[in-house]
């Protein structure tokens, strides 16, 4: 097994946070999401992407509106809503929490 | 004598698709509709995938071609990739619970069912056989109960822009949203 593949679903399970991440900086719609992520390790895909989002819509963590584009059809602009900004800054907390976690057992 | 093309609408474009291409769309679109079973977004994230399809296929289509063939198809559905089901996530302790709350996109009566199964984190079908289930062993008396639910728990919100309700989830929102207002309670 790699470090590649035993990493693998917790990269599956950072990406929700890094979409709220994504979505807090500024409005987006998914074709900037992907672009965000594409050529880190947590590239990902439309199929993916969608289903993702209306969860996260669900769970009242992001709204979106829709916006006119130059170019096809309107598009949607997702960004967080006060539930999605708490839920970002406890994750964020979290995570480094977790970093130090991992780099004090190493001394 | 063979058909030569087939016009798709897709959310809100419509395309040319040629017929093995309209194979493969009709497949991929089947799988993304069985992977979602359930889910109660199910049709709205179906819309955004039809319009994912028809934008991807509209950019890779030469200037002059008006049918998209399984060369443009086939790259475009690789790049949106398969329909997945969002996993575990991490999530931070002490996070907000999730409100317990029908649903009505996706509901067979009133979304009672879908309610439950999005607090308690369990798949609906499952629920859904409980609740038919109980139906019998109490010789139809879990109808009183699942009307007193429908007329308790608050609504979630419905999706802004969303595709329109089904008939039953509709006009029973509205039954009960009729019986709140008689009774003075808030609808939520």
């Amino acid at each position: 097994m790699t470090v590649e593949t035993k990493l693998a679903p917790i990269r599956k399970g950072l990406l929700e946070f890094l979409v709220l991440k994504i979505v807090g900086a500024r409005s987006v719609y998914v074709a900037d999401i992907l672009r965000r992520l594409a050529g880190t390790e947590f590239a990902t895909q439309e199929g993916t992407l969608y289903p993702l989002l209306s969860k996260l819509r669900r769970e009242d963590l992001v709204l979106y509106e829709w916006q006119e584009s130059d170019a096809g059809p309107p598009r949607k602009y997702y960004r967080l809503t006060e539930a999605g900004k708490a839920q970002l800054a406890a994750l964020d907390d979290y995570w480094n929490l977790i970093n130090r976690t991992i780099a004090d057992l190493g001394t | 004598m063979q058909r030569i093309s087939v016009n798709v609408t897709l959310n809100r474009s419509t395309l040319q698709f040629d017929e093995a291409g309209f194979q493969r769309l009709e497949q991929y679109l089947a799988d993304a509709r069985r992977t979602l079973e359930g889910n109660p977004d199910r049709d709205e994230i179906l819309a955004d995938l039809e319009q994912a399809v028809a934008d991807q296929c509209a950019r890779r289509l030469a200037a002059s071609a008006t049918t998209v063939t399984l060369a443009e198809l086939q790259p475009a559905l690789e790049e949106i990739g398969p329909v997945q089901a969002p996993g575990p996530t991490l999530s931070a302790p002490g996070g907000a619970s999730r409100p317990l709350r029908q649903i009505s996109e996706g509901a067979v009566i009133s979304g009672v069912c879908q309610g439950f199964a999005r607090y308690f984190g369990l798949d609906v079908t499952l629920l859904r056989i409980a609740a038919v289930l109980l139906l019998f062993a109490t010789g139809g008396g879990m109808i009183l109960v699942y009307l007193a639910l429908m007329l308790l728990m608050p609504y979630a919100p419905l999706v802004r822009g969303g595709q329109p309700l089904r008939k039953i989830p509709a006009k029973s929102r509205s039954f009960v949203e009729f019986i709140r207002a008689k009774l003075g309670v808030a609808a939520a």
